[in-house]
């Protein structure tokens, strides 16, 4: 049987935070909540983390590393320009260094959100439904994972759920 | 935490959050009004008459303008620094207070960013067509040549000009547009014809707000703003050293870097009233740009106005203290009497006097004369890049290299085509993207407007 996922739709914020307690607290693993705008006590409730702001800071040490090597090499090794006698390895390097570690860190930090968030053109959601990003709420429940289907709508059902549905995934898509 | 009884409410009428999408959507979703199309007409028009300056001045070279020996920058470089202050205000906006988590700045960041992008783009042109060859463009751009290979000069503001524009360009334009995201998914959910669904559905990327996609996109707006700050005060530092980096009278002063800074901020902010007063009042906007938003902007542009008073002052004492010839005739007998009386005291006036009516209350809460104080603010800061490009060239060290300088139409045409651009971009923004952030609005919703 193919998976499919339980949705619990909520018109509540607060509905929602209770609902996603409740839900922890009975052992029912919580696939992924769909808000529309972003509630900070949700993604802490799944306890969430990322890793961009190392991605951030290994890409600016590249950076760093990278230009003022690159200008050392061009300036002083490759072709080295007497101007009256000024040093060749100066210290206003540091201004294109300091704007290209912010070239790059921005370039790279962007483009891991968009790879590591399967983000970007052409890119389809696997939910759509109305209202999401709007004013609705939506709880997703793994299916597969959480086989007692009936105890997972009729919780969500309990805890203010406006409607409770089901989608199915395709075996081939990775979840998310 | 934002306390509404200090700061006062800052989305009006206790509106839910669906009444948040489709408020601001309804300008989208409506059919574009008569006046939009009679505007795009007339900018079109406007950037032919760019266009076909800038096919001249490329044809012909750089002798179609006004320029001369003595005075080898003139409204090019003036409106190229005008532009790139204009430019600053979005992004100085929008990360600054991102930064200092200051939430009043929900409704009015993506506007302020769309302008910059825009902007931005503007000042970029003048420096490449300034260059008289455009097809040669490459050359300032450190690539591997047969020609030594000889590289850029690396410690040459000019270079460093390059590299920060268009670091800034594309850091603007991508803060402004994954910000977007979310709400072009809104878009893309409310659109009723397939083509609309289809062009929105790819512009959002896919996006639906699943918590770990918000997780990962407010921590990147956050990287990003973190870094773009102080490519903000880089970049025009930098601009400033295209001057301040030569031995001209008028230019070789330590103040320039936070000068221009300051001044870059000044004009931006009130470019940024400028165009939200209009939105406010073409869109009936009023509940989410309040008279609390705007007075908010007065009283920062009060400050800088300050700030640009005492670097005026600063450079005058400071000329006049060093007892260096050159620089006592530049500003004692070139700017505050002489020729360029004119526009030294208009710029004195625009930019230092008539915006400290803001510290009254009344000016603050009266919308017109906001609107026209924050146009006076524009047309000072043009003034300006003039008094300092043109006194300090017009007149340097040798008399007898003493020339005037005025623009030829080739050079009004090409600002005529800069603001024709920046007025379709934002007629363009207005009709298809969504001119308010909603996702952000909906999220300061709760702790700063519900009762």
């Amino acid at each position: 049987m193919s998976n499919y996922r339980i949705l619990g739709v909520y018109n509540n914020e607060d509905k929602l935070l209770s609902s996603i307690h409740k839900i922890q607290e009975s052992g029912i693993t919580i696939h992924d909540v769909i808000t529309p705008y972003p509630i900070h006590e949700v993604i802490e409730a799944l306890k969430l983390k990322t890793r961009l702001p190392v991605v951030a800071f290994i890409s600016a040490i590249f950076a760093l590393f990278g230009t003022g090597g690159f200008l050392y090499w061009t300036s002083v090794v490759n072709y080295p320009l007497v101007f009256g006698g000024k040093p060749q390895n100066t210290l206003s390097f540091i201004i294109v260094i300091f704007v290209m570690l912010i070239n790059v860190t921005a370039v790279v930090t962007i483009l891991s959100f968009f790879i590591r968030d399967r983000k970007g053109p052409g890119a389809v959601p696997y939910l759509d439904y109305k209202g999401i990003s709007d004013d609705r709420y939506v709880i997703v429940v793994d299916g597969k994972i959480n086989t007692n289907e009936q105890v997972v709508s009729d919780l969500l059902k309990r805890e203010g759920a406006v409607e409770v549905a089901q989608i199915g995934v395709p075996e081939t898509k990775a979840n998310h | 935490m934002y306390d509404k009884t200090i700061r006062g409410v800052l989305i009006k009428g206790d509106k839910t959050y669906g009444q948040i999408t489709s408020e601001i959507l309804a300008p989208q979703e409506r059919k574009a009004p008569m006046w939009w199309f009679a505007f795009m007409t007339l900018f079109t028009i406007g950037l032919a008459f760019g266009v076909y300056s800038m096919y001249v001045t490329v044809t012909q070279g750089i002798g179609t303008w006004g320029l001369n020996n003595s005075l080898g920058w003139g409204w090019d470089i003036i409106n190229f620094v005008w532009w790139i202050g204009i430019g600053h205000a979005g992004t100085a906006f929008s990360i600054f207070l991102l930064i200092l988590r200051q939430r009043w700045r929900t409704s009015i960041n993506r506007a302020a960013e769309a302008m910059t992008v825009v902007a931005v783009l503007c000042a970029g042109l003048y420096p490449m067509i300034h260059m008289g060859r455009i097809w040669n463009a490459f050359f300032i751009m450190p690539y591997p040549n047969s020609r030594g290979p000889l590289w850029v000069n690396f410690n040459s503001p000019l270079f460093w000009d390059v590299v920060a524009i268009s670091t800034y360009l594309m850091a603007s334009a991508t803060f402004w547009y994954i910000g977007m995201i979310p709400d072009l998914a809104s878009v893309r959910d409310r659109a009723t014809s397939k083509i609309k669904k289809a062009i929105y559905g790819f512009l959002s990327f896919g996006w639906m707000g699943s918590a770990r996609s918000w997780l990962r996109f407010e921590t990147t707006a956050l990287i990003l703003g973190g870094l773009t700050a102080p490519l903000v005060i880089a970049v025009h530092s930098i601009v400033s050293m295209d001057f301040a980096t030569s031995v001209m009278a008028g230019w070789h002063t330590t103040v320039f870097p936070p000068y221009f800074v300051v001044g870059a901020i000044f004009s931006g902010f009130a470019m940024v009233l400028t165009l939200m007063i209009i939105i406010r009042k073409v869109f009936k906007f009023q509940d989410f740009v309040t008279d609390g938003h705007i007075d908010a902007i007065g009283r920062i542009l009060t400050f800088v106005s300050l700030i640009m008073g005492t670097a005026y002052s600063t450079e005058i004492f400071m000329a006049w203290y060093s007892g260096a010839e050159g620089e006592i005739y530049t500003f004692f007998h070139n700017r505050i009497a002489g020729d360029h009386t004119k526009a030294f005291w208009t710029m004195v006036s625009c930019n230092a006097i008539i915006p400290q009516l803001f510290w009254f209350k009344k000016i603050r809460k009266n919308l017109t004369m906001v609107f026209i104080i924050s146009i006076i603010i524009n047309i000072g800061m043009w003034f300006e890049r003039y008094v300092i490009i043109v006194t300090s060239l017009t007149k340097d060290y040798l008399p007898s290299n003493w020339a005037t300088y005025r623009p030829t139409i080739i050079e009004i045409g090409i600002y005529a085509g800069t603001l024709s651009i920046f007025g379709l971009g934002v007629l363009l923004f207005i009709r298809y993207i969504p001119m308010m952030a909603m996702s952000e609005l909906k999220m300061i919703l709760k702790p700063t407007s519900k009762k």
